[in-house]
């Protein structure tokens, strides 16, 4: 027992590492699925707050559908109708919608979005951008949405929601992790699933969807995904804790840079360290880790106080730094005076002896590129001593 | 109150009324309205939305107030010293009277309505039927209440039901419709079927009467069985030719006896095709307020509010030049012939018959609102354009504040009236309006 045990702590150290802000994904649990949403609501006002959009310079939002983003919905337009939020600014794509129902068809999403969200905020109508299921052209539909997205500047903020088979938008198991905004037919699963809402008749049920892909998604700047009920805690822990798989689209988001998943207590019942909670609750010290998503919590709390609580910064804000970035690496070194000591003075710089530093001769040429851009390791090496032998052509044969 | 979101944008003559409460079927939802102030009707704003990506001029919150259709008072004789029987020497006092009346009668809520006429002399209804007909046509919020045609209640009736209707104007119809039409005039009844008439009341065991009632119904008039002797099975075969409203039940008819039920029996049948409509005044002087939840409970779907108001109603109390030289006696609601104790119609206006009915009958809010709203839409054949929050009907609406006292005395009071689309009363201001 005691060596599971400790097998199962070490995967949770892996998850440690994990909710590094700036890291790879942060899991951000919340007590229901309603406090989840709230958190999430408050994080995507924040980030717009602080994007500060304006008529040139609009926030990028990508939308879901869905049971899990309804509250989030409910929580926008609450804040909206508070005065405190203003969505004027801000252009939308949504991930997907079907193919053949019309558009005001109660279950159509351009259906759900105007009922659960548009209607209620100042959301400019100009600025909406929703796949049409009805065009004459799909492909050509999607390959214009994929564009617009382009022109738009790139999403910044995708908001996303997971089927229970852990997919995201219609990217249903086996889609490519590459794949782009494209019609999509679908899974017979998610067909009898739907004919709930088609009068159990599933000859009325689309078979088809536009749906972004899963590059589109992962091609945001940002990607936050809400995940509540047991229902979809296997899904969570494939896209979490197994590699990344087709079979579990959701799991390419632990190759963004910048995601959060928020999930409520019911999703984490699968999770590993989930499982370690149960198994010390019952051996004799059960207060030992008595509720390990407090772990995460704190972790969490620990990680707002020390100012990673926002993980993304603006654009503008990376762009700048990446400036300054290069622009020191492209500048002479200088070694920089320590604060606690008297500053350089202005022209003597020259005339002081530089601290030793130790680096590599060649570096010091003049004409050499800089170093830098994360290409440590690469630069070029001594050639390797090597038999002459191996220099000869004809050795090998 | 009305707020302006965009005032840089193009004016769209869309408003949102928003944070209201919808009497939609039998429930109250909480949803946004948008209706447009061009074409006066209640959009598909979804559609608006994402096919034309307009947005509205104004947002008007409703602050969790109810959101209802306009009122509709299909038995409305006349108000604020307006009376449709009365005939000037100059008709166009009378076009100026009914002008006047309708800017008055929008800010009582009530946002159409059938102009009635009690038994008159022939003369009578040449004269007024002409100016009586619907007259939303244009469209115009400014001319506030809309008729929806004439309700001609008499003089087909029975002599001993008359209440106060002269007896010495009472008609018979040996000669079958060709007497209706010699009475209301044959232009009345033109032959593309849209006639000023919507309703004719009269007492179906009137001799001819019978045989009126398909050729009536023929033409797009409403029949209704009223200030009549009939008995049950009487009732039933004009039910069966045609009639489909009853006129003030229990007023001016035989009442329910267990072995001979009368008209109110015809309530009770079986069969939802054969169970008609009913006007029901709840004035409280009328009918006992037990007898009201009765006449509701016995076949909601048919009920329907009703004011019989008077030109009284709107004016002081005091004594009133009647009908026939007759002279009436106003006290508060109650109206009487001076020196008796008949009931001369009602003073009381129809959202205090709403506030009535929803006192005495705890029934739900929109179970209040429908009976004068989508059921006498839908008596009339209007339910698709009257009485309903839906896409497409004219956005004829009211805000309705509902209030308690400790006492239980429950009111709906009028916040805000629009017609056609465009805010016509507001309460809150006492200097706009019409």
């Amino acid at each position: 027992m005691m060596l599971r045990l400790s097998i199962q702590l070490c995967s949770c150290m892996r998850w440690d590492q994990q909710i590094v802000p700036g890291g790879a994904v942060r899991l951000v649990i919340r007590e229901d699925k309603h406090t989840a949403a709230r958190y999430i609501a408050d994080y995507i006002i924040e980030r717009i707050k602080s994007f500060a959009p304006g008529p040139g310079k609009p926030f990028v939002l990508g939308l879901p559908t869905g049971s899990s983003p309804e509250g989030v919905y409910k929580n926008l337009v609450a804040a909206h109708k508070k005065g405190e939020i203003s969505f004027r600014d801000v252009v939308t794509f949504n991930m997907d919608e079907y193919v053949g129902i019309p558009r005001e068809h109660p279950e159509s999403y351009h259906s759900f979005m105007y009922q659960n969200f548009f209607s209620h905020v100042d959301v400019d109508p100009a600025n909406i951008n929703i796949l049409n299921g009805n065009a004459e052209d799909l492909e050509e539909e999607c390959i214009a949405y994929e564009e617009k997205i382009k022109r738009a500047g790139g999403i910044e903020l995708f908001l996303g929601g997971i089927g229970p088979d852990g997919h995201i938008a219609f990217n249903e198991p086996g889609s490519s992790l590459r794949s782009r905004t494209r019609v999509k037919t679908l899974a017979y699963d998610t067909i009898i699933a739907n004919s709930r809402f088609f009068g159990n008749d599933l000859s009325k049920v689309p078979k088809m969807a536009l749906t972004v892909g899963v590059e589109t998604v992962m091609d945001a700047r940002e990607v936050v995904v809400i995940i509540t009920g047991p229902h979809k805690a296997l899904a969570l822990q494939k896209c979490i804790e197994g590699g990344v798989n087709h079979m579990w689209t959701l799991s390419s988001l632990q190759w963004h840079p910048h995601a959060m998943i928020v999930v409520d207590e019911d999703a984490t019942l699968e999770l590993q360290v989930k499982t370690v909670k149960v198994s010390l609750c019952s051996q004799a010290s059960p207060t030992a880790f008595a509720h390990l998503a407090q772990y995460f919590k704190s972790i969490e709390q620990v990680a707002s106080s020390q100012g990673f609580g926002q993980a993304l910064a603006s654009e503008e804000f990376v762009l700048r730094k990446r400036d300054s970035v290069l622009e020191k690496l492209d500048s002479p070194k200088i070694p920089t005076a320590k604060t606690f000591l008297a500053p350089t003075k202005p022209g003597l710089s020259g005339q002081i002896t530089p601290d030793l530093i130790p680096d590599s001769m060649h570096e010091r040429v003049e004409g050499q590129p800089a170093k830098g851009l994360g290409l440590d390791g690469l630069e070029t090496k001594e050639l390797p001593l090597s038999g002459m032998h191996h220099r000869v052509d004809s050795a090998a044969a | 109150m009305p707020m302006a979101v965009s005032p840089e944008r193009v004016r769209t003559g869309i408003t949102r009324l928003t944070g209201g409460r919808l009497v939609k079927g039998n429930q109250l939802v909480e949803q946004d309205l948008w209706i447009s102030s061009v074409s006066g009707k209640i959009l598909r704003s979804q559609q608006v939305f994402y096919e034309h990506q307009v947005v509205p001029d104004e947002v008007v919150d409703l602050q969790g107030k109810i959101l209802a259709p306009g009122f509709i008072d299909v038995q409305f004789n006349g108000a604020f010293g307006f009376d449709f029987s009365a005939v000037p020497e100059d008709m166009t006092e009378y076009q100026k009277g009914l002008k006047r009346l309708n800017r008055y009668l929008v800010r009582t809520g009530v946002t159409s309505y059938l102009p009635t006429l009690p038994s008159q002399r022939a003369g009578v209804y040449h004269k007024t039927l002409p100016y009586l007909g619907p007259s939303g046509g244009a469209r115009n919020p400014l001319e506030g209440s809309e008729s929806l045609g004439a309700h001609c209640e008499g003089p087909f009736i029975s002599p001993s039901k008359n209440g106060i209707h002269s007896v010495e104007v009472l008609q018979e119809a040996p000669n079958g419709f060709s007497d209706m039409k010699a009475c209301y005039g044959s232009e009345s009844f033109p032959e593309d079927g849209k006639g000023p008439i919507s309703m004719i009341t009269a007492a179906p065991e009137v001799a001819g009467i019978r045989e009126c009632i398909p050729e009536a119904t023929r033409r797009g008039i409403r029949f209704a069985i009223g200030h009549t002797e009939a008995t049950y099975e009487q009732a039933g075969e004009a039910i069966e030719q045609g009639a489909t409203m009853i006129t003030h039940l229990f007023n001016a008819m035989r009442p329910l006896h267990h072995r001979n039920p009368g008209i109110f029996g015809v309530l009770g049948k079986a069969d939802g095709k054969e169970r008609p409509y009913y006007g029901v005044i709840s004035d409280g002087i009328h009918l006992h307020p037990t007898t009201v939840k009765i006449a509701w409970a016995a076949h909601p779907d048919g009920f329907i509010l009703v004011t019989d108001a008077m030109k009284t109603v709107g004016l002081p109390d005091g004594v009133y030049d009647g009908m026939h030289g007759d002279r009436w006696v106003k006290k508060g609601p109650l109206l009487t012939r001076e020196g008796s104790n008949t009931i001369a119609g009602s003073s009381a206006t129809l959202i205090e018959c709403v506030s009535n009915f929803w006192t005495w009958s705890h029934a739900s809010i929109p179970e209040v609102i429908r009976a004068v709203t989508a059921t006498p839409a839908r008596m009339l054949g209007l339910e698709k354009i009257k009485g309903k929050l839906d896409p497409d009907a004219d956005a004829d609406l009211l805000v309705l504040e509902a209030q308690q006292d400790a006492d239980g005395k429950r009111t709906l009071k009028v916040d805000q009236v629009w017609k056609f689309g465009t805010l016509v009363h507001d309460a809150s201001d006492e200097q706009f309006g019409l």
